[in-house]
């Protein structure tokens, strides 16, 4: 991890992490409070606010009612008025419910109002499939909403970055998306793959946002991806170094702002780009990625491939959704494509 | 009254429920012990059983034909049980098979039975709208068919559940919503996210009728349900039922309760309808020879199920790109599969 | 919390384990249950009190703590691996 410090020992899963940076920033400011579905006593569905309610108390981690249109409308309300809340959608699935207050509200309030109203709320989400829990559970949903301006869009693919990250969340005075993704966190029942775990410094530190991380370096093709996709991409990687194909992998960590330069200085160097998205594949991250390097500097790009799902729903069975959701042999295969110029 | 004849049906579905959910936690658990991991073992995904919850699902479906619809939340195996849905392609659906109602594309909470009008929403109340929907169509064609939508206490709360109640109302529509009140949303008690302790009261502001069943009681049940879809029945609008019943197992499949004082678990293993039930059988002359009966073919049925749903064939992965569309435009994902996707009509 | 079985072994500082124990036994049936993470790799240091690996019993986690600082001397039961209530999961050895 190019950030991570190697001089820190303790190594923590992306839910302690999480965890860590927001129990930070509540001690630090009293207007910070976190609202969901079974964040107190369970501690998050998802163990996003695991420990919280000991230390912080029902009044600032609160349990609401399933209305996500009523709480994710009030955590605006209340942004607006000045604090600092973190309001957490158990599934980004069940974004719909409440599409109003995220779509013409948090996202828009700032503009039309001609930046006289700012709206400092974090909106919580885990995302994300690998699990055969279907296609209302299991969506990442990152273009929906990096589509709509407005929203500053955090995907998070370490501990390391998931508390830098969070940080910059909290004390960012615009709304942000903050989409975990479900097999990065470190749950027991639903096991990481090796790589999200890393060393994490006890003090607070912010990763700023619109830097995307070079998680590998490499000089024949560029790999372009986020959350749990990077891992997958790193695993790629190290296949295809075996067959002498060296892969430059960059996280993104941000949707927006997005890190063009990064991605396009790499570009400049490999020619060839894949860009790799757990997210539908139409009218998303992985077009406006291609589309953006296009814009940029059309003559560097050689070959493009992206990787992503098909278009439809994430279904059910197990063979069914390891077909649609990308892995890294889908990713080599596409690598292989753009270097052998096919 | 209830004649014995239907107490008999009523039991038969609630003790098919009982042991359905009981072996499918069994199947559920397989190769996920000692480490509980959700993607082990032969039944894919999360998994959200009904038992304890019998009671609601019989006593309404009973009264129920099958060209009346019923909607169902996560939670839906006793409802679908209840309602006639083909228990084999359900099971098939619920261990991700080819064969089973969704073609393995669903999964356990969105299972779909045409043939009897049942559907599902894993998102909470979202089946109210859907039910009001069905209800309105057969107001529309002036058909006597009924709708009913099954939610949670916890779904009362969501918008999707009180603008359905409005719009029933308004439209006079046949549709009955029925409360599940098993206490707990997932860790969240009702006290807690709830203003009301009566979720029927609700109705009250949609000028409807609201009746709560307090306890849990399949016969009880059977008799205000009857009322409910009689008046929707009778093109008299729309009635909000809840009824009380008890979870006896966690939420999913995987919650380790913590949250949940010892004798919250104690007291609704304790209120148990199908004992209920069973000894109001006794009072009408059942023996244990007529019971165990009962019962043995209810698990008989049940294991058929599951041993038909296991030996069915998976789905192959490249059956992943059919039915996003039922006429599916030419062109769409073009690159993406090895495999034919000629535009027009696939079946 | 953990209990301090320390033994000697002639290196630097005393070997104390770490063990699958705590006031949670009395909560579970099970006698089984795995190692979900460590938090620090072999070598590294650690803080008295610190979570030094997350286990999972009956689908309960539980947080075990370093009984002394010190360095992680040896992983015994690795992530993702079975044992028993009780067994030694790894050693500290103390500073």
């Amino acid at each position: 991890m190019s950030d991570a410090d190697d001089a820190v020992d303790r190594e923590l899963t992306m839910s302690r992490a999480m965890v860590e940076s927001i129990a930070h920033e509540m001690r630090a400011n009293e207007e910070v409070f976190y609202m969901g579905e079974d964040v107190a006593d369970y501690g998050g569905i998802f163990d996003s606010t695991q420990g919280l309610l000991d230390e912080f108390g029902r009044d600032r981690i609160m349990d609401v009612p399933i209305s996500e249109t009523a709480y994710l409308g009030a955590a605006v309300g209340a942004a607006q008025e000045g604090m600092r809340p973190i309001a957490e959608l158990m599934f980004v699935d069940f974004f719909g419910v409440a599409m109003d207050q995220i779509y013409n509200q948090l996202a828009k309030n700032t503009y039309m109002s001609g930046g006289n109203v700012n709206v400092p709320l974090v909106l919580t989400a885990a995302v994300g499939g690998t699990y055969n829990d279907a296609a209302q559970h299991s969506q990442t949903l990152y273009g929906t909403f990096a589509h709509v301006p407005g929203l500053k869009v955090v995907v998070p693919s370490t501990a390391y970055d998931a508390k830098g990250l969070m940080h910059n969340a909290i004390r960012d005075d615009d709304p942000v998306m903050y989409l975990f993704h479900k097999r990065l966190m470190g749950i027991g029942w639903m096991p990481a793959p090796d790589g999200p775990k890393t060393p994490v410094p006890e003090t607070d530190y912010t990763i700023p946002f619109g830097s995307a991380d070079v998680k590998r370096e490499g000089a024949d093709v560029t790999v372009v991806t986020l959350g749990l996709h990077v891992h997958r991409a790193l695993d790629a990687a190290e296949s295809l170094a075996a067959g002498g194909i060296d892969a430059e992998v960059i996280d993104l960590r941000t949707l927006v702002p997005l890190d063009t330069e990064t991605i396009l200085e790499s570009v400049r160097k490999t020619g060839r780009l894949v860009v790799v998205d757990e997210d539908y594949r139409s009218f998303g991250v992985t077009g406006e990625i291609i589309a953006s390097v296009a814009d940029g500097d059309l003559d560097a790009l050689d070959a493009v491939e992206r990787v992503a799902v098909p278009d439809v729903p994430i279904p059910y069975a197990r063979p069914m959704e390891n077909e649609v959701i990308p892995d890294a042999t889908d990713i080599e295969a596409s690598v292989r494509e753009v270097v052998s110029g096919e | 009254m209830v004649s014995l004849g239907r107490m008999r049906e009523l039991y038969a579905d609630m003790v098919t429920a009982r042991h359905y959910e009981e072996r499918l936690q069994e199947e559920y658990l397989e190769g996920k012990q000692p480490a509980f991991d959700i993607s082990a073992g032969p039944i894919p995904g999360e998994l959200h059983l009904a038992a304890g919850q019998e009671a609601a699902a019989v006593g309404v479906c009973h009264h129920l034909r099958a060209d009346d619809t019923v909607t169902a939340p996560h939670r839906p195996h006793h409802v679908a049980i209840a309602k006639g849905v083909d228990l084999k392609r359900m099971t098939a659906e619920i261990f991700g098979r080819k064969t089973g109602l969704g073609k393995g594309k669903g999964g356990h909470m969105h299972l779909f039975d045409p043939d009897v009008n049942f559907a599902c929403s894993g998102i909470i109340a979202e089946g109210c709208p859907p039910a009001a929907g069905a209800a309105l169509a057969a107001k529309k064609r002036n058909e006597d068919s009924v709708a009913v939508a099954f939610l949670g206490e916890g779904a009362i709360d969501q918008g999707a559940f009180l603008e359905s109640l409005n719009f029933a109302s308004v439209h006079d529509l046949p549709v009955v919503f029925v409360v599940e009140d098993n206490d707990w949303a997932i860790s969240m008690p009702k006290e807690r996210v709830t203003d009301v302790e009566n979720g029927s009261d609700r109705a009250a502001g949609f000028d409807m009728p609201g009746f709560r069943v307090d306890r849990d009681d399949a016969l009880a049940v059977y008799e205000a349900a009857g009322e409910a879809i009689g008046r929707a029945r009778d093109q008299n609008g729309p009635t909000l039922l809840e009824v009380q019943v008890h979870r006896r197992m966690g939420h999913f499949m995987g919650d380790p309760q913590t949250y949940r004082p010892d004798d919250d678990e104690e007291a609704a293993l304790a209120r148990d309808s199908i004992d209920r039930l069973e000894s109001t059988l006794r009072d009408h002359g059942l023996g244990d020879d007529d019971l165990s009966a009962i019962r043995g073919d209810a698990e008989e049925r049940v294991e058929e199920a599951i041993a038909w749903a296991k030996e069915q064939p998976q789905p192959a992965p490249e059956d992943a790109y059919d039915d996003v569309f039922v006429n599916p435009p030419s062109g769409v994902t073009t690159e993406e599969p090895d495999f034919d996707l000629a535009g027009g009509d696939d079946r | 919390m953990t209990d301090r079985r320390r033994v000697t072994d002639g290196g630097s500082g005393m070997r104390v384990a770490v063990r699958a124990a705590g006031d949670w036994e009395e909560d579970v049936d099970e006698t089984e249950g795995i190692v979900v993470d460590w938090f620090a790799r072999e070598g590294r240091s650690v803080q008295a009190g610190d979570t030094v690996c997350e286990i999972q019993v009956e689908k309960v986690s539980v947080d075990i703590h370093a009984p002394v600082a010190g360095t992680l001397d040896e992983i015994v039961v690795d992530e993702d691996d079975a044992f028993e209530i009780g067994d030694t999961l790894g050693w500290l050895r103390s500073e």
